[in-house]
């Protein structure tokens, strides 16, 4: 409840702070023969052609309920009331019909050119998370054990946690993808149209070669973070009387860790993930644009430079969508993993 | 044990001081240092040249080699560390600042604090003149009324009306709505909407790096607000405001301590990834993240990757240790 309300808060800061900028986004938006053809008529033509595109836009209308003129002599003039015909009523309206609005730049539906985007970052996003989690998992359960290589994983763990994203996709991308080194997988060009006569398998095969390296980097990105917290969770419980009691009983240390420790050590990491995945939407922004991938990340940055503000806020307005998806998947993992939620509830 | 421990650790922490004041020192003389090329000024001769190249450190022209628009390595990474240490530093100082004001602030009086209504009334009656409503002058003329009845009442200790002022949800709801989208998400699409100069994108960083410090020093605060002494200060009749300030939140800023390197960390992160994306600051402005951004269309220069590589990671490794270090000791 109270994070769609931040959303919406957010998704109309960005709205109405959008609308500052129009001057660029219109004359971005004013082809290149027109530009000419208006040079040469003179202003008034050239005055024409940016209404023309504002009024196809809708940015002719008011932007806000209340708005105040600028008067004579650059002073403020008075607050005049202009009712429910605005740019941010209808934005409104339009929202809650499930009406996203249309891009700036191209005129497609934004949930069209969301959904397609999304096509290709949910695989991207949901393999990284899932092979995160997972990781962080069996690698918290082997380090709790404390063999030889504790140290030096640690070590390793802590060095990588340190390094921004985008030099762990380069690393990879310098590393594997390189003809000078290791040409292993494609550096980009999955947007690319695969030859037609491709079976459905070798499609996929491309495909998920495209995939191994964005998905390893985010992955590899998200493990540390998570990892370190889950071993320090373990270690705390494994010094606690059950802990001391299990091993007193003679079970093996394995099964003190999985079957005593773990879900007890679990309940801070679930907090964690419900950061995950807001996350990884902001890791596919950066990772996107280092493969090449024609997903929501790439999409968001080129929205943003050539300021297409409808993409931008419709990619805010997912972004916390995942928050509360995250969030919501939080509370059934608690629920899961701690049976006094349950009694409460 | 503990001062054993923080004495036979203290090496990486040496260690991470000598290069933070290395990076420090390199901004700070970058305009003063001889260096044979500007880091603006393309050497179109010799684009893309390794350092073991002719025209490498062997012909003393360019020492670090040249990236793929004929740049300096060498100057790009010296004047990169001066625009990360200037952003960076400034930013998330600021962001400590307004955090350690409005997170304390919040800590402190939470939603109790109560205004007088005639101080409502001078609050609504300027922001009618401040906005130009119709007839500004009844809201200045009501503003000034009120402050009058105020100031009478507060000089004749008149009991007056008063309503709690919402400090708290404020603070922390304006910190939650800035925390519900991941940062390089906001700033990416705020930077598009508000231009992209370098104290325009100064301050972008410091409002979405400001609600952390802020939760911690709220923490904080609630712990140092139940503390023997300012029950005291409050006996001995010091005025709120002022045990707030003197006494309450000198001792609220600790967790800053362990704080503010980290926080430096992530913004230097934030910094390089949107100037690696080409977001933020103009395309000329030498930085880490642009350098690491060439590499991408020539993958054999490995010359332009290993040196920003290896200065942005070591930054960002020492700022977590002296993080971690100063956590574990305080």
């Amino acid at each position: 409840m109270r994070t769609g309300l931040a959303v919406w808060a957010l998704a109309s800061a960005v709205f109405l702070l959008s609308r500052h900028d129009l001057d660029t986004a219109v004359r971005l938006q004013l082809p290149d023969a027109v530009d000419l053809a208006a040079a040469r008529s003179g202003p008034a033509a050239q005055r024409a052609t940016q209404l023309a595109v504002q009024q196809r836009l809708g940015l002719d209308l008011p932007l806000f309920y209340a708005s105040r003129d600028s008067g004579p002599r650059g002073h403020a003039g008075q607050w005049r009331w202009h009712g429910s015909r605005n740019q941010y009523h209808r934005w409104m309206a339009d929202l809650l019909r499930g009406n996203l609005g249309t891009s700036f730049r191209t005129g497609t539906p934004i949930a069209a050119s969301l959904g397609h985007a999304l096509a290709y970052t949910l695989p991207l996003t949901g393999t990284a998370a899932l092979l995160a989690v997972v990781g962080a998992l069996v690698l918290a359960q082997r380090l709790a054990a404390r063999p030889w290589w504790q140290r030096p994983v640690r070590l390793a763990l802590v060095g990588l946690h340190a390094l921004p994203l985008f030099v762990v996709a380069l690393g990879l991308l310098l590393i594997f993808a390189n003809p000078e080194v290791l040409a292993w997988f494609p550096a980009y060009g999955l947007d690319q149209p695969a030859d037609g006569e491709l079976g459905v398998w070798s499609r996929l095969a491309v495909y998920a070669q495209h995939l191994v390296l964005p998905v390893a980097a985010l992955a590899l990105t998200a493990l540390p973070e998570l990892t370190l917290q889950l071993d320090a969770a373990l270690a705390h419980e494994l010094r606690t009387g059950y802990a001391t009691t299990a091993r007193a009983k003679g079970l093996a240390e394995t099964a003190v860790v999985r079957h005593h420790a773990l879900r007890n050590a679990l309940l801070p990491i679930i907090a964690q993930i419900a950061e995950l995945l807001p996350t990884l939407v902001a890791g596919a922004v950066v990772v996107e644009a280092v493969f090449a991938l024609p997903g929501m990340g790439r999409l968001l940055a080129e929205a943003a430079a050539t300021r297409d503000y409808p993409l931008l806020v419709g990619g805010v307005l997912l972004t916390g969508a995942a928050r509360l998806l995250a969030l919501l998947l939080a509370d059934l993992l608690y629920l899961w993993a701690d049976p006094r939620i349950r009694w409460q509830a | 044990m503990a001062g054993l421990n923080a004495t036979a650790s203290s090496w990486p922490q040496r260690l991470a001081v000598l290069w933070l004041g290395l990076v420090v020192l390199a901004a700070l003389l970058a305009a003063a240092l001889p260096l044979p090329y500007p880091p603006g000024m393309p050497d179109l001769g010799h684009v893309g040249q390794s350092p073991f190249g002719p025209a490498g450190y062997a012909a003393g022209r360019h020492w670090l080699g040249t990236e793929l628009q004929g740049r300096d390595v060498l100057s790009v990474l010296i004047f990169g560390a001066r625009t990360a240490v200037l952003l960076t530093l400034p930013a998330a100082v600021l962001a400590a600042l307004v955090g350690a004001l409005a997170g304390g602030a919040a800590g402190f009086w939470g939603n109790s604090l109560r205004l007088a209504a005639p101080y409502w009334l001078v609050v609504v009656g300027a922001s009618w003149w401040a906005l130009g409503l119709p007839v500004p002058i009844a809201g200045a003329a009501l503003a000034l009324v009120a402050l009058s009845v105020g100031l009478v009442a507060g000089w004749r200790k008149l009991p007056l009306l008063t309503w709690p002022v919402p400090l708290n949800a404020v603070v922390m709801g304006t910190a939650a709505t800035l925390d519900t989208i991941p940062r390089l998400v906001l700033v990416v699409a705020l930077a598009a909407g508000t231009g992209m100069s370098a104290g325009g994108l100064l301050g972008l960083l410091a409002l979405t790096a400001w609600p952390h410090p802020a939760r911690l020093v709220r923490a904080q605060m609630l712990r140092v607000r139940a503390l023997p002494f300012v029950e005291a200060a409050r006996a001995a009749g010091v005025p709120a405001g002022q045990i707030w300030l003197r006494h309450a939140l000198p001792h609220a800023l600790q967790p800053l301590r362990t704080a503010l390197p980290l926080s430096i960390a992530g913004l230097l992160g934030l910094e390089s990834t949107l100037s690696f994306l080409g977001i933020g600051l103009a395309p000329d402005v030498a930085s880490w993240g642009r350098l690491l951004a060439t590499v991408r269309d020539q993958p054999g220069t490995w010359w332009a990757f290993i040196p920003p590589f290896i200065c942005l990671s070591l930054s960002i490794l020492s700022l977590n240790t002296l993080g971690q270090r100063r956590g574990n000791t305080a």
